[in-house]
């Protein structure tokens, strides 16, 4: 039962950060390979938040997430807005760089220490217990239904909101697109800034759960893999993805090697792009035109 | 085919003209000039230079096989550490269960580097573009864990050492022999690269990285040569690896991160993709680029205070300097040199004049 | 006294594109289009016809194409270097040649993305319903995704989309591409019909020399990126070079050896 849980509890934490791959890649054909060095950068801005609004926790809180919204809108304003036209490889090669260099930066300014942004913002953080023995903590739990209310949202808005719509249709042919009024800057901007808010969300409960520190950015890594095995532009991939993912992990680290916790997500991958190259639920890219 | 402007004087009057590597006096000179300049380098110069360009050596050799895949083939791979450590450990290993003397060892680690070439490369027949640079990420992780459970199991928990390669019964420890022996592995890698590009197997590559599908209605065997440049480009980082073994006379995981993957791909956008000149230029700009910020840290800052963060400011002006490259020089160093040529080829155009459809 | 002329809406000023820093696309155009007129670019393929109307509508960073000279102005206002959306909202709305719609979309839901400039959601529904009215064959079609329409239905819901965008000048790009000539009649008159109902310019383009010169007003004829020849329609159907290379009737009414012809375009050289 634990083993459910656990996976449950995984599945939710890929997802959340999956949302933001496709996200991007769904309005702007790129790949961010900066999200898990992004989302370590919010749940770091957490603790000088904490430290500002030290004894209200919600307002650091909402505060940390709100610098998220605009950093990712920065990100895309100031670097990639200048890649338009260039390769698709450069625009990720330069999500890696900004991963690198933001690794760099997070431990000159926070240090490479674990920390617990609980402690300066007084929260605590305690178990309870579900039917079957198993036992979950607060933010675990907490990140389940947020990662539910994300995805929710976000299929609403996307399906059934006008600029919903009009992201999925700048995805789909950015010059029509732009050639029936849509601002593509504007939009793309927007998708950034969604796509870091998520992945904040998922880096403040990660970090409030069981503290930060480097690794975080390699959870957000290896969400990557989730992500692709649903198909890059399809939310309901992401999440049918992080579950496969997820299991997979909890499956095999428990029952074979716990050193296996990185591999298995790529490997999974693998087996499923070579099964299906666009991911289980993702539109086949079109047909080269020659 | 060349897209450069040439001064005028040396006009190719048949194939063998045009495939030829040195094709002016100019060219066969600077060759000459530069391996004159090498080979005396060692006579002249300080350890620490000499071990630095070993360094550089090294990384030229497993910069012009990513070249090689990702630049001319166009199959973009992330996984260049994996290859690496794969060809260290196959050394290491090797060395350690069975005292293999080093003719074995590194052609064993050129066969690892060639099969995991094979089944990373496989996928690359069905999944294109950026979908396949993320697969071949899972090969740092493989390899990692591989070597991780490795060393682990076999007690060595620090890393595996390795004893310096014996030539004709005597143990090479000598660094100028190490700088002249990695220098010659340097130069065979250039020509082997070269003379692949000069061969047919250069032109499918190109027409691949161009368009794929076309490609295939011509009848280029593109899975053949996909694979093709993978086996090669990944038997020779394997032997690179290999290499490093040996002269480090050390093998742990911890040496071969993603980090590592990202490097060797800085080095082949900052030096400028396509181009082989641009993968030893890249390969030379990053591996003296940490020594460079050590440099200039220790001229600003005291020592205690750096000292925990050294690497972090490496990482962080290392992706700075990569985002510069990106995002004001996408075609790398070779790109700001050939826009050097054009300038003086061109003076007092400023452009070339652009006649377009004048039928 | 005759009144003084408009001003006309959309001129151009020496025009010149080049594609990748190295192709020459457009050269020296200069053209004006007064409001309300019909204007046809004539050309054959690789004119520089859909490269002009993409020039006025805007380039988007991916073409890597650049007006390197010239102007674009529209009423009075300098665009030259305006993206396209920026365009589109001032009142130049473009249906592409190619990836006219979004084909995941529904036809209901290609008519909702487009922006227009906001007057409230009564007005924008309003205006929805009436491309219905041009088009009653889309309206069964609402459902139905983009991507699944055959080829005329698809260029009506193209031209349905710029319509509510609320256009002043609408330029259309190779309408007849693909087509078969009875739809393609069916769409001009349209075309034709709505440019009165709602006061708009028409831009069309066309490699369909006797189609196009039936509907136009003035006409441009486009060669190697340089215009060769402007007039009225009536001027351009009587004129011999016309006549001779786009409607394909020769001048003894016999046709002519490859050396003549080659000796004719000797003749025209001072054009390009």
């Amino acid at each position: 039962m634990q083993l459910a849980v656990n996976m449950l509890v995984l599945t939710a934490i890929y997802a959340l950060i999956a949302c933001g791959y496709v996200l991007i890649y769904r309005v702007s054909r790129v790949l961010n390979l900066a999200h898990g060095e992004l989302l370590m950068l919010s749940a770091y801005l957490l603790l000088w938040t904490a430290s500002l609004f030290a004894g209200h926790p919600v307002l650091a809180i909402a505060a940390a997430l709100g610098l998220s919204l605009l950093v990712g809108a920065m990100v895309y304003l100031f670097l990639l807005r200048k890649l338009t036209g260039e390769m698709a490889l450069a625009a990720v090669l330069t999500t890696v760089a900004l991963g690198v260099l933001l690794r760099g930066v997070t431990v000159i300014v926070w240090s490479a220490q674990q920390q617990y942004p609980a402690v300066p913002l007084g929260l605590s953080n305690w178990a309870f217990a579900l039917p079957g023995g198993a036992r979950i903590s607060l933010w675990a739990a907490l990140l389940v239904a947020t990662t539910l209310a994300v995805y929710a949202s976000l299929f609403a808005f996307l399906r059934l909101g006008r600029w919903g719509m009009r992201m999925r249709a700048a995805g789909q042919n950015p010059l029509l697109a732009a050639q029936r009024g849509i601002n593509l800057h504007a939009i793309y901007a927007l998708a950034w800034s969604l796509s870091t808010f998520t992945g904040a969300l998922a880096g403040v409960l990660m970090a409030l759960d069981s503290g930060l520190g480097q690794t975080m950015a390699i959870v957000g890594l290896k969400a990557f893999p989730a992500a692709l095995v649903g198909g890059l532009d399809s939310l309901a991939g992401a999440l049918l993805g992080s579950l496969i993912v997820a299991s997979a992990e909890v499956t095999l680290i428990h029952y074979v090697d716990p050193l296996l916790s990185e591999v298995i997500p790529f490997l999974v991958l693998i087996v499923v792009l070579m099964l299906r190259p666009w991911g289980l639920l993702g539109t086949r890219e079109e047909l080269d035109r020659v | 085919m060349s897209r450069r402007p040439r001064a005028s004087g040396y006009f190719r009057t048949d194939y063998g003209e045009d495939l030829t590597l040195l094709p002016t006096r100019l060219a066969r000179f600077a060759v000459l000039g530069a391996l004159v300049i090498l080979l005396a380098l060692p006579l002249l110069a300080s350890p620490f230079l000499i071990d630095l360009a070993a360094q550089v050596f090294l990384a030229v050799i497993g910069a012009l096989a990513l070249m090689l895949l990702t630049g001319y083939a166009g199959q973009v791979s992330l996984g260049h550490a994996g290859l690496l450590a794969a060809g260290a450990f196959t050394v290491g290993i090797l060395f350690k269960e069975l005292k293999a003397p080093v003719f074995v060892t590194l052609p064993a680690a050129a066969a690892v580097g060639a099969l995991l070439g094979v089944v990373f490369g496989l996928p690359s027949l069905r999944v294109r573009g950026l979908y396949l640079a993320v697969s071949t990420l899972a090969l740092n992780f493989l390899v990692a864990y591989l070597g991780g459970e490795y060393e682990t199991r076999r007690g060595f928990s620090t890393g595996i050492v390795v004893d310096p390669p014996s030539l004709a019964g005597k143990a090479v420890t000598d660094a100028r022999a190490w700088y002249v022996i990695l220098l010659a592995a340097a130069v065979a890698t250039l020509l082997l690269c070269a003379n692949l590009l000069r061969a047919r197997s250069g032109r499918a590559w190109a027409a691949i990285r161009a368009n794929e599908t076309v490609a295939q209605t011509l009848g280029i065997g593109v899975a053949s040569y996909k694979l093709l440049a993978f086996v090669i480009s990944s038997a020779l980082t394997a032997v690179a690896g290999g290499l490093f073994a040996y002269y480090r006379g050390f093998v742990s995981v911890e040496a071969f991160s993603l980090f590592l993957s990202i490097q060797y791909v800085a080095m082949i956008i900052i030096g400028g993709m396509g181009s082989l000149a641009g993968a030893i230029l890249g390969a030379l700009f990053v591996t003296l680029f940490p020594y460079a910020i050590e440099a200039s840290l220790a001229a600003l800052v005291s020592p205690t205070a750096y000292a925990g963060l050294l690497f972090a400011v490496n990482a962080a002006a290392f992706g700075a300097v990569m985002i510069l490259f990106l995002l004001l020089e996408p075609q790398g160093l070779i790109g700001l040199w050939r826009r050097l040529q054009s300038y003086f080829l061109l003076w007092p155009f400023r452009h070339r004049p652009v006649g377009g459809a004048r039928r | 006294m005759t009144a003084p002329l408009p001003a006309p809406l959309l001129v151009l000023d020496k025009l010149e594109v080049v594609y990748q820093r190295a192709i020459t696309a457009l050269e020296g155009i200069s053209l004006s289009v007064a409001a309300g007129q019909i204007v046809g670019i004539l050309g054959s393929n690789g004119a520089g016809k859909s490269t002009l109307l993409r020039a006025i509508s805007g380039f988007h960073g991916l073409d890597d194409a650049r007006i390197t000279d010239g102007s674009i102005h529209f009423e009075g206002q300098p665009i030259t270097h305006a993206a396209p959306h920026v365009s589109t909202r001032a009142g130049i709305v473009l249906v592409p040649e190619r990836g006219k719609v979004f084909a995941n979309l529904t036809v209901a839901e290609n008519l909702s993305v487009p922006v227009a400039p906001a007057r409230g959601r009564a007005e924008r529904r309003r205006r929805e319903s009436e491309v219905y009215d041009f088009f009653p064959r889309l309206a069964p079609l609402r459902q139905r995704t983009a991507g699944l329409l055959s080829g005329g239905e698809r260029q009506m819901l193209a031209i349905a989309a710029g319509l509510v965008c609320q256009p002043k000048l609408l330029l259309v790009d190779e309408l007849s591409l693909g087509l078969a000539p009875v739809v393609v009649a069916d769409l001009l008159q349209r075309l034709v019909a709505i440019r009165s109902a709602l006061s708009l310019t028409l831009v069309i383009v066309e490699q369909n020399a006797a189609l196009t010169l039936g509907v136009i007003d003035h006409g441009y004829v486009l060669e190697n990126g340089r215009i060769v020849l402007d007039g009225s329609a009536a001027r351009l159907a009587e004129h011999p070079d016309v006549a001779e290379f786009y409607l394909g009737q020769s001048a003894a009414g016999q046709r002519r050896s490859y050396r003549e012809v080659k000796q004719y375009r000797r003749n025209r050289r001072w054009y390009g």
